[in-house]
């Protein structure tokens, strides 16, 4: 075995697992609040894709890409609040019977209208800011620097979030909502306001994804569909609602894929992943970190 | 006396209404505009871009053979459809076309995956359908009667770069190619022919999904491998992500890469890749230094006018493919679609770089005709298409293959 391929594959692994724990936190922090699936988070990564490109060709120059990024994930967050008091509010509001099933439909909706409009709007054709960096080498691997700027960015993302979430009040308050929505509101939190803010971050934090690797993975009406399913998988790896199990599920992911190709085939990269599922499922349904949901 | 006069009354009405349908309805039957569909990718995950040039194309011919008469005194009606570059929605977008717009024939298909699927519906509703940039083989090789092509196939394409790596001396040959019938092919074809074509040569080829975008691990690997070439087999998106990529893991420009077909001719394609497109070679059918005969010039000069950019080749052959149709109508006197084959089949037609015919011939040459195939290199950024040298086949070369500078 090619010691420096392997270690190559696994440096790939590993940053783009971390690149895409930031959408899986996304899907996950949403789940945990307002215990729903947005299935249209890959069109939010790929609108934050878009505000980046057009501000930078338009606005903000390539040089100052950094300036664009608050403002595409600000942007999204905007577009997040707005979807969920218009769409989404009321299922919590005694309107819905069916949560779940509208909750779906609802977003399954979002993500065509998204993706039509973006090829109405741009045009079905392929954009890519400039880019961010010039090529690094990262221990033995050749790294794009666009991908090492996500994954600083990312690391960075992360950051601000955990201490938000644990120091903040908000912070608090988003955390006893996601262990009971009831208990809250006893406590005279407007959970409805929490539900707004957690959609607004968890569809920033997609954005953000999309802005940071708009360079890498083009900007395009379908860019925001791989990373999708990988936040899926990270999720369900690392266990549905759990801030840990997404971030860890995301260096899995990226390990697994990478000693997959190292061992198997890099042809079949993406397959690896789904296989590390399926074991999971079968004997730890949960994911790694996810709990048993209480059921009255 | 009051019967007579009712039933001299009726006869007056029933005259007055014949005339009326005489004078009146027959002409504007006789206006009723034929249909043409032109069903090709407008929207991902298909190559949208040469779905937009095909149909400005399309519609260029349409404008032109309307100024000229039309078909059999009649306006062409041009009725386009999306197929996404995915079987499923070009199965729809077909039948709509044949069931309720009632076309005559259908131009514009480009991913062979897609027309795989809509030959089967060409054939139930007998509706000719024109390949205008599907090259998979086994698209003409199942000899069917609606199916005709306009374009390289697979076979072709392979012989050519099989060719090209000889001329150039490689030896180890790498494959990154999507999982399409075009891709899978491709992959099979060389697979079958490099050893004979270029002894002591040796193949890796990696296919992937469509839909992935990271294809660093894959590059990583086909980098260890040292290849002499690499030959990169996407469609879309994907053949920037890893023209793109490869220049990020350090693989190119160092190694030569070959794009399979002709989307760097288009002007996305400094837009998505910047410098990292330098250096890079590709297969096209046409070239603006290519002398055209009076019908492929006049549509240059137009669409220059109209456009302000080069024509793309996908923009040729759906013109000529538009033009095919109507000719083909005019000599057979008649939109009966066995009448049209006939006429197709007999008749040679003025295309945009040539005569077209079709023969039926052995294997995959059934009602084929094929365009010349070149191949050109990009030598510095932003270098416009027109001033790229062909560099491959000897017979045509404007200039020689340069290696990038260290």
């Amino acid at each position: 075995m090619d010691l420096t391929l392997a270690s190559q594959y696994v440096l790939a692994g590993l940053v783009i697992g971390v690149i895409y724990s930031l959408m899986a936190l996304g899907i996950t922090f949403i789940y945990s609040i307002m215990k729903m699936i947005n299935w249209a988070m890959g069109e939010f990564f790929m609108i934050g894709s878009y505000v980046q490109y057009v501000l930078i060709v338009t606005v903000f120059g390539g040089a100052r890409w950094w300036l664009a990024l608050p403002v595409a994930m600000g942007s999204v967050f905007l577009l997040g609040l707005v979807i969920q008091r218009l769409l989404l509010r009321p299922m919590y509001v005694g309107v819905i019977e069916r949560r779940d099933e509208y909750a779906t439909i609802v977003t399954i909706a979002l993500m065509i209208l998204f993706r039509n409009l973006a090829i109405v709007l741009g045009g079905p054709n392929q954009y890519a800011p400039p880019d961010y960096a010039r090529p690094v080498t990262l221990g033995t691997l050749p790294l794009s620097g666009n991908r090492f700027v996500a994954l600083i960015g990312t690391a960075v993302l992360l950051g601000l979030f955990l201490l938000v979430i644990k120091t903040t009040w908000i912070g608090r308050a988003l955390r006893g909502a996601a262990q009971n929505r009831v208990g809250i509101q006893t406590a005279g939190v407007d959970v409805l306001r929490l539900d707004m803010i957690a959609f607004g971050v968890g569809v920033a934090l997609a954005a953000g994804a999309g802005a940071l690797l708009a360079p890498d993975f083009l900007v395009y009406p379908e860019n925001g569909s791989i990373s999708t399913f990988k936040g899926f998988e990270i999720i369900v790896i690392g266990g549905l609602g759990s801030i840990a199990g997404s971030l860890v599920g995301g260096l899995l992911l990226g390990v697994i894929e990478a000693l997959g190709s190292v061992f198997i085939s890099a042809a079949y990269k993406d397959l690896y992943g789904f296989l590390l599922l399926i074991v999971l499922l079968v004997f730890r349904p949960t994911g790694l970190f996810g709990e048993r949901e209480r059921t009255a | 006396m009051k019967v007579r006069r009712n039933v001299a009354l009726l006869v007056v009405l029933l005259i007055a209404v014949g005339l009326m349908a005489g004078g009146l309805w027959a002409p504007s039957l006789a206006q009723k505009p034929v249909k043409i569909g032109v069903l090709t990718p407008l929207s991902p995950p298909g190559d949208a871009a040469a779905g937009q040039l095909i149909v400005r194309g399309a519609k260029a011919a349409a404008d032109d053979v309307n100024a000229r008469g039309g078909i059999l005194g009649r306006k062409i009606e041009l009725v386009v459809e999306d197929d996404s570059g995915t079987p499923e929605k070009g199965s729809a977008g077909m039948r709509k076309l044949a069931t309720q717009d009632q076309v005559v024939a259908v131009v514009g298909q480009f991913h062979s995956s897609v027309t795989a699927a809509v030959q089967v519906l060409a054939e139930q509703f007998q509706v000719p359908v024109f390949l205008t940039q599907a090259s998979a083989k086994s698209l003409t090789e199942k000899h069917l009667n609606y199916t005709f092509r306009t374009h390289v196939i697979d076979p072709d394409r392979v012989t050519m770069w099989n060719r090209w790596i000889k001329e150039r001396g490689y030896k180890r040959v790498a494959i990154m190619a999507e999982n399409t019938d075009y891709g899978i092919g491709l992959v099979e074809d060389t697979k079958k022919t490099l050893g004979s074509a270029v002894p002591g040569s040796e193949l890796k080829a990696i296919v992937f999904d469509r839909a992935v975008v990271d294809f660093t691990p894959q590059l990583l690997e086909i980098k260890s491998w040292k290849p002499d070439v690499l030959l990169n087999i996407g469609i879309g998106a994907p053949v920037y992500l890893i023209s793109k990529q490869a220049w990020d893991v350090g693989l190119s420009p160092a190694v030569p890469m070959l794009i399979s077909y002709d989307a760097p001719a288009r002007a996305e394609y400094w837009k998505n890749l910047g410098e990292k497109g330098n250096f890079a070679s590709f297969i096209v059918y046409y070239h603006p230094s290519m002398k055209l005969p009076a019908r492929g010039d006049a549509f240059r000069k137009k669409y220059i006018e109209q456009f302000k950019e080069e024509p793309i080749y996908g923009a040729f052959n759906a013109y000529a493919q538009v033009w095919l149709v109507a000719d083909a109508i005019n000599a057979a006197k008649s939109e009966k679609p066995e009448d049209l084959v006939k006429a197709l089949l007999a008749g040679k037609f003025e295309g945009w770089n040539g005569t077209i015919s079709f023969t039926r011939g052995e294997g995959p040459y059934w009602q084929q005709w094929t365009p010349p195939m070149l191949i050109v290199q990009y030598t510095k950024p932003e270098m416009s298409f027109t001033d790229a040298k062909i560099i491959f086949p000897p017979e045509f070369k404007t200039g020689d293959w340069m290696p990038a500078k260290p």
